[in-house]
């Protein structure tokens, strides 16, 4: 039925258009059936017989391949890296179980599974290996497969992480009863527990039920965050006094000089003060040391497999948990457990534990007040640029060069902020508003301000091109229906041309906003520091320091990946922090739509 | 056509304009004295005179790219937005020189309402969009800016149509809508003189009819100017016509006997549709 259709089709077409299927026939065509068959299916009859003709090349058939090769090239290099980040950032605080692998030379190792690779061991390696596994290695073409296992107890060992070869290991188990520990400091214990003692009374550890355990840990929790407020919140704020009281001191010394009655009147003042001050330290102090006294009383005592002891209180750790015995929902409780640590903590061992809390709020407070910079800046540049500047010579030569901003280094952008913003500007500012301060730069030094101010030098070309781009699609028709009205140019501009070019400068925003928060190089010059001893944000006048360096997610995995003692151990962090990242410049963008798509809905038919 | 040009130029030089516009009793709102208007190097009009008759309707018509709109324009100075302009003679609205430069643009706008070709509401509240002149004004006096529209709306011809809805957006409205929405704008601000520039070219004929009639009501209050490619549209609305050419007014006069029988060679041809 269906190969008679096209013949049909054929015979017609060689009646109708002769000089096509002359030309056609120099051309080395598929056998003619079946290359029939599959033209007339897809193409209208009738112009068959002209497609067919139709060089391959004028098609542009390889050119659509190509492109479409690109794109698919360019997701799927997308879809992989961000697959890659999503699972490593989301598998990595899942706990795992804890292998005990017995060597054949007796020797135990605990620890978690970090990963497992085959690797071609040398000679010397080989030396004491039985005949058996010598065979079986060669008969591998020399490899031999290798599992490194997170080991801890880093206090009693000397290092995190310890490789198994396999044919070294006699037999791999996953007893009950041990536990993983993370502890405040030196990283996590893996091992069993020997004692708990409990107000000054000890429980052999098989006797210890997890819920007696987990309950005396919380409250051991709640002591520790007790004496972190008394320390961090009050003796804070006492010292934050003191400091403010020398300040003005010291700023009546500059006024007055040292001699005058000012001064002395002043001194004996702070002087004073200061005892009183200082005597709300002892009571501070003896309520700590109550705390801590309290806090002796809890204390668990830990073996590691070698059988070698560690006490610890119960407030030096973090989480307990027997790792081999828990059921899905436990890991799952650990699971959350862990990332609400990771999101509301401060960090710890230098960074590489505990939480990003200062650099997401460093991140994001970064990249707002950036916005709030570069928005008004990019827009009245561009507006003059677009609306009033004559358009000539000039005009294009500053377009050129905005454009050409955008291909400038960023790591330049880096050290120009710090030239001028810090060390001109800023030395200015201390001078004429904190002497009293100095040496100790204010302003004079990297700090939130100074970064925001950069990244907005950063990336106000993008907005300024997509300003200029977004004034120039308002259709002038609208602007001469203003006119027409009377309006004045600035009115026009004000109630007409920017609310309409407004979807267009907030995808400039968008954008700017992306790269920015994205930004590490010159941030590392301007103010970012490993770890900001205050948020750039507290509870005294005037809640916002933009002069106080901060801490940032970037800048964090550049840390935790490159710099810390053991890149092994921050690997992990770096997924989570990377997906952290992402996920944050993701939330900041999608509000921006949002807010765009809002704006755009009123400039299209329909209701608002 | 285009290898006529140059003969038909040449003999422009010398023409002079047929002139039998009928007088009204207010005699002329606009005087146009051998304006002669620049794009650059580019010459669209050629030392024009004219008398706009006061709350009459004058159409302007012409062949495509003959100067309707320049001259249109040249009105309420909306050609200045344009770059290298430049222009000579005269035009005064009841008595002053617009180019004199004691005279602010914004103000003599507003004495002038435009209406486009194509409807150009803003994107805003259809209430926001009449008021929008005297927004510009500065007024804020809510009932002021509620009478106004409403008056405004139903000169327009719109006001039944959407008084329940004023606070819907204007680009909402259909496309004849939009068009009165436009005109209703620009009488808003009660300005003397309305321009309207082929004001249904985009228009389909129930929606035209609706605005010719709505032309013919707002004449016992404004004087219109109104360019169209549409003779019987002109032939319709119209007291007065004056016929424009490359640039050149060819005859000024009343629109019954330029359309019955014309005084110039070159008018007959147009509306006989022998050429344009
Ligand atoms: N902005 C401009 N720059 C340069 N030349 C222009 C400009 N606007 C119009 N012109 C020229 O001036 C002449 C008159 O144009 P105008 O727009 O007044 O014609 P028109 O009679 O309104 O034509 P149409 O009926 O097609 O609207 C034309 O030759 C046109 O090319
Ligand atoms: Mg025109």
């Amino acid at each position: 039925m269906k190969a008679k259709e096209p013949k049909k089709r054929k015979e017609k077409r060689e009646t109708e258009i002769p000089s096509v299927d002359e030309d056609s026939g120099n051309h080395k065509e598929p056998p003619p059936e079946t290359a029939e068959v599959a033209e007339t299916e897809k193409s209208p009859p009738g112009r068959t017989g002209l497609r067919a003709s139709i060089d391959f090349k004028a098609r542009g058939e390889p050119f659509v391949w190509i492109m479409g090769g690109a794109l698919a090239l360019g997701v799927l290099m997308i879809i992989g890296f961000l697959a890659l980040v999503l699972w490593n950032g989301i598998v990595t605080f899942y706990p795992g179980p804890v292998e005990v692998v017995t060597l054949k030379n007796g020797k135990k190792i605990a620890g978690e599974p970090f990963r497992s690779e085959s690797f071609r061991p040398s000679e010397d390696q080989l030396k004491g290996v039985d005949p058996e596994s010598r065979r079986a290695i060669r008969e591998a073409d020399g490899f031999a497969s290798r599992t490194l296992y997170r080991i801890g107890n880093f206090d009693v060992y000397n290092e995190d992480f310890k490789w198994a070869v396999a044919h070294q290991v006699a037999k791999t188990e996953t007893p009950p009863g041990i536990f993983f520990v993370e502890r405040r400091e030196w990283g996590p214990f893996i091992g069993f527990i020997k004692t708990l003692t409990l107000d000054g009374r000890s429980v052999p550890g098989e006797k210890v039920s997890l819920g007696t355990l987990y309950a005396a840990h919380d409250e051991a929790v709640a002591r520790r965050e007790a004496v972190r407020s008394i320390e961090v919140d009050e003796i804070g704020a006492i010292n934050y006094y003191i400091e403010e009281d020398r300040l003005a001191l010291r700023r009546t010394e500059l006024d007055y000089g040292k001699k005058s009655a000012e001064y002395h009147t002043e001194k004996e003042k702070f002087e004073r003060q200061t005892k009183e001050r200082r005597a709300g330290f002892t009571v501070l102090k003896k309520r700590i040391a109550a705390i801590n006294e309290e806090d002796e009383k809890y204390k668990i005592t830990l073996t590691e497999i070698g059988g070698r002891e560690k006490q610890l209180r119960l407030s030096e750790l973090v989480r307990i948990y027997p790792a081999n015995d828990l059921s899905f929902f436990g890991k799952m409780g650990v699971y959350f457990s862990r990332w609400g640590e990771f999101l509301t903590d401060d960090p710890r061992e230098a960074n590489t534990e505990g939480g990003v809390l200062p650099a997401i709020f460093g991140t994001v407070m970064m990249t707002l007040l950036m916005v709030v910079f570069v928005a008004p800046f990019g827009v009245v540049t561009a507006l003059y640029l677009r609306e009033y500047a004559k358009q000539g010579t000039l005009v294009s030569i500053v377009r050129i060069c905005v454009n050409n901003l955008a291909g400038v280094p960023s790591i330049v952008y880096g050290v120009f902020g710090l030239g001028f913003f810090a060390y001109t500007i800023g030395i200015r500012i201390d001078q004429l508003f904190y002497p009293e301060k100095l040496p100790n730069p204010t302003y004079g030094t990297g700090g939130l301000l100074w970064a925001s101010l950069t990244l907005a030098l950063l990336t106000v070309p993008v907005v300024i091109v997509a300003t200029e781009e977004a004034l120039a699609a308002v259709p002038r028709s609208m602007r001469e229906g203003s006119l027409a009205c009377g309006a004045s140019k600035w009115q026009t501009i004000r109630n007409i041309v920017l609310p309409q070019a407004m979807p267009g400068i907030m995808t400039g925003l968008i954008l700017a906003m992306a790269r920015g928060a994205g930004e590490v190089a010159p941030l590392m010059l301007v103010g970012v520091v490993k770890l900001a001893p205050e948020l750039p944000f507290d509870s005294f006048f005037p809640f916002l320091h933009p002069e106080r360096s901060f801490m940032h997610l970037g800048f964090h995995i550049y840390d935790v990946g490159f710099q810390s003692r053991n890149s092994e151990a921050g690997k992990p962090m770096v997924f989570v922090t990377t997906l952290l990242l992402i996920a944050i410049i993701a939330f900041m963008n999608a509000f921006a739509i949002m807010i765009r798509n809002r704006l755009r809905r009123k400039f299209v038919e329909g209701q608002f | 056509m285009v290898s006529n040009t140059a003969v038909v130029e040449q003999e422009a030089e010398f023409e002079t304009t047929a002139y039998h516009p009928v007088e009204s009793e207010l005699g002329s709102v606009i005087d146009i004295d051998e304006f002669s208007f620049w794009y650059g190097e580019k010459q669209a009009l050629f030392g024009n005179t004219m008398k706009i008759q006061k709350e009459l309707v004058t159409a302007l018509i012409g062949p495509s790219g003959c100067g309707k709109s320049t001259l249109l324009r040249a009105l309420n100075r909306m050609n200045d937005l344009i770059d290298g302009i430049r222009s000579e003679g005269k035009i005064a609205i009841e008595g002053t020189d617009i180019h004199d430069p004691r005279v602010e643009v914004i103000e003599l706008r507003k004495r002038l309402g435009m209406v486009f070709q194509k409807p150009n509401p803003f994107p805003m509240s259809i209430f926001e969009n009449v008021v929008y002149p005297l927004r510009v004004d500065g007024i804020r006096d809510r009932n002021l800016l509620e009478e106004t529209c409403e008056r405004s709306l139903r000169d327009a011809a719109l006001w039944d149509e959407v008084s329940d809805r004023l606070q819907d957006n204007a680009l909402g409205l259909s496309g004849g809508q939009q068009q009165r929405l436009c005109i209703a704008r620009a009488i808003a601000s009660e300005p003397e003189i309305i321009l309207m520039d082929e004001p249904c070219s985009a228009l389909d004929p129930i929606a035209t009819a609706r605005i010719e009639d709505l032309i013919a009501q707002l004449k016992e209050n404004f004087s219109i100017v109104i360019v169209t490619h549409n003779m019987q549209q002109a032939a319709r609305v119209s007291d007065n016509t004056a016929f424009m050419f490359l640039g050149r007014l060819i005859e000024y006069g009343e629109t019954k006997k330029m359309f019955m029988n014309p005084m110039h060679v070159r008018t007959s041809d147009y509306i006989t549709g022998r050429f344009g």
